[in-house]
């Protein structure tokens, strides 16, 4: 049996600067394992060592994602083996595309009992990812996972919902997207990083995923439009009058109603 | 000499600077306040393979390059220099001598629990008469049938509070020239007559406890002798060649963090209306400690890189080390100078880091002895 983590390689958020208009430059951040996805990695660690399973990581992306010190970082963090597909064409490939990809290693790997990722992306963020792979693959998706333990026939998770914790029993297999903040992860040790060079890596062509994949369209990305912020400032010692202020700032914009509660 | 640093060497910088700002960072600050050891550190350090990063696999080590220990040394002591010389002495100092000069029986005893951090080693050379004059070591060690009995006293020794393994240097012949009569002994914490005094209050490195070593009568078994009798001073000066990368490592580090501080408060102070760093007299200063820490990392990297390839590095060990501790030095006062009179308060770590960066001027080899050092081989 084998658990898969799906990792992205991307900037850093650290290193991501915010420009003046609000948009965020990732231009100069290093690439790393995803921070959500390496929270995915330890669960998955956590998991393959008390049911004795492979702990598998695959990605999809563009040309650094294959790099050796890549698929070292990603290994070092605890997976025993990686499958990657990088290709400069993959680079902005979106959401679609880089799941089919990823549901194509999937089904490559085989006897994969559940499909871990971090339950959000560092690039846009959409959450799309763990749904669009759970559709391909034709299995059931669970997102805000905080615990995952390992059953007979399946899985049961925690979930933190708004309302209360929820427990979810599945049976067979499961895509399932770990909350950001189910575990810390932890820095890979030096003899980590050692054995890292030493573990298998797997690499697949663009062709080798499919003519889906291989033959999909490029998402480009285009600045949002819409009403121009209005900068309003707040700037009262008073953390009452500051409230009122607020209040009665949003009651003008129509944004809450005229009526209910005391300012 | 351009350095490629190798996809092991990066993931070693990335891995000890997530598990410094994640471990470390949050107690830099307190320890320094109050002059306090971090002993919960070391189990997480140990766990990390921090401590026994250049031992070999077999003693169960990591068995890291050399370089990759200085970058973790540096990334460390970016966030806190009394962790980058917790793993520095109990590395560079304790267990690298037993590593080079010990029988295999010493290091399968003493080398696993070192890596490890299971037990702490600490290094005791200087005394009250002999800190840059070595040689002159009044501490004795009597044959007495198959043991040496060992009395005098050590100070300032780096880890004295914690360590449990301790490798010290006494006279063991009086009738030859100083640095000919001199052995090394491995030595337990818990040897009947051999006591440790109170923890030395510094300016900086708070939380790294120094303190003074009493021997009394202390009976070692010859076994425990490391190296050949009269090798000690040997053994001191080939360690502490190591050891000058190790501290200027450190320096490296605390100046680094010192310069990413003052950049980040260069950023976000407005003054006359502009961030600080619109105006250039900052910026000249900006630049000049960057040229500064670029100049002192390819001279740390280079004499590391040479003890990799086994090649001779104790000279260029001597330049990393006078070079990047007057530069640690230098940065951090600039720091200070950028962060205005917030740099003088412990608000903000600056005021730390300058005083943390002084004794790497100092201890392992002062600038004037590097100077001597490096003076002797351009005139041999």
């Amino acid at each position: 049996m084998k658990i898969v983590v799906a990792y992205a390689w991307a900037p850093d958020p650290q290193e991501a600067s915010v420009g003046a208009d609000g948009q965020v430059d990732f231009s100069r951040a290093k690439p790393v394992v995803s921070e959500y996805d390496a929270v995915a990695i330890e669960v998955g660690r956590q998991l393959a060592t008390a049911t004795s399973s492979a702990l598998v990581g695959i990605s999809v992306g563009g040309p650094a994602t294959g790099t050796p010190v890549a698929t070292k970082a990603a290994l070092s963090r605890g997976l025993d083996e990686v499958m990657v597909a990088s290709d400069a064409a993959l680079a902005d490939a979106g959401t679609t595309r880089t799941a089919q990809g990823l549901a194509a290693m999937v089904q490559r790997l085989g006897d994969v009992s559940v499909v871990l990722t971090g339950d959000s992306s560092v690039d846009s963020g959409s959450r799309m990812m763990p749904p669009v792979l759970a559709g391909l693959l034709g299995w059931p998706v669970l997102s805000d996972v905080q615990k995952v333990s390992v059953t007979a026939d399946g899985v049961t998770v925690e979930r933190l919902l708004r309302e209360g914790v929820q427990q979810v029993s599945v049976t067979g297999p499961v895509v399932l997207a770990l909350a950001s903040d189910a575990t810390q992860p932890k820095a890979p040790g030096m003899k980590d990083v050692l054995a890292a060079g030493k573990k298998p890596v797997t690499k697949l062509e663009v062709a080798d995923l499919g003519p889906a994949v291989a033959e999909g369209t490029v998402v480009s990305t285009a600045k949002l439009t819409g009403p121009a912020r209005k900068g309003i400032v707040i700037n009262t010692a008073d953390p009452a009058a500051a409230a009122a202020e607020l209040v009665g700032a949003l009651r003008a914009a129509g944004v809450i109603g005229s009526t209910g509660g005391q300012a | 000499m351009p350095f490629q640093l190798s996809d092991e060497q990066l993931l070693t910088r990335s891995a000890v600077r997530e598990f410094a700002e994640a471990e470390i960072l949050p107690i830099a600050a307190e320890i320094d306040r109050d002059h306090r050891a971090p002993l919960e550190s070391i189990p997480k350090m140990g766990a990390q393979g921090l401590l026994g990063m250049i031992i070999p696999e077999k003693y169960e080590g990591a068995g890291s390059d050399y370089l990759s220990y200085m970058i973790a040394i540096e990334e460390v002591s970016r966030v806190c220099g009394t962790h980058g010389v917790m793993i520095e002495a109990h590395t560079s100092l304790a267990s690298y001598p037993i590593l080079h000069f010990g029988t295999e029986e010493q290091k399968m005893e003493f080398l696993p629990d070192l890596a490890t951090g299971r037990k702490m080693g600490a290094f005791g050379l200087t005394e009250p008469e002999a800190g840059s004059d070595a040689a002159n070591l009044k501490t004795t060690a009597v044959r007495d049938g198959d043991d040496w009995v060992i009395n005098g006293q050590k100070i300032f020794i780096t880890g004295g509070g914690y360590a449990k393994t301790f490798v010290v240097f006494a006279r063991t012949n009086p009738d030859v020239p100083s640095h000919k009569g001199i052995s090394a002994f491995i030595i337990d914490r818990d040897t009947p007559g051999f006591t440790i005094g109170e923890n030395e209050q510094k300016l900086g490195i708070r939380g790294s406890s120094t303190t003074p070593l009493m021997f009394s009568d202390v009976r070692v078994p010859n076994s425990r002798m490391l190296g050949q009798p009269g090798q000690g001073f040997e053994v001191a000066m080939n360690t502490l060649d190591g050891g000058r990368t190790g501290i200027a490592a450190q320096a490296l580090g605390i100046a680094q963090g010192a310069f990413e501080a003052a950049l980040k408060y260069a950023q976000e102070r407005v003054q006359f209306g502009k961030p600080l760093t619109t105006k250039q007299a900052i910026q000249r200063m900006l630049a000049d400690m960057s040229t500064d820490l670029a100049a002192g990392r390819l001279l740390v990297y280079e004499a590391a890189d040479l003890e990799d390839r086994g090649e001779e590095y104790a000279i260029p060990a001597a330049r990393a080390k006078l070079f990047c501790g007057p530069m640690a030095s230098r940065v951090t006062t600039q720091a200070i100078q950028i962060h205005g009179g917030n740099g003088y308060i412990m608000e903000y770590p600056v005021e730390r880091m300058f005083r943390d960066a002084r004794i790497t001027e100092i201890y392992e080899g002062t600038n004037e002895v590097q100077r001597l050092v490096i003076a002797k081989s351009l005139l041999r």
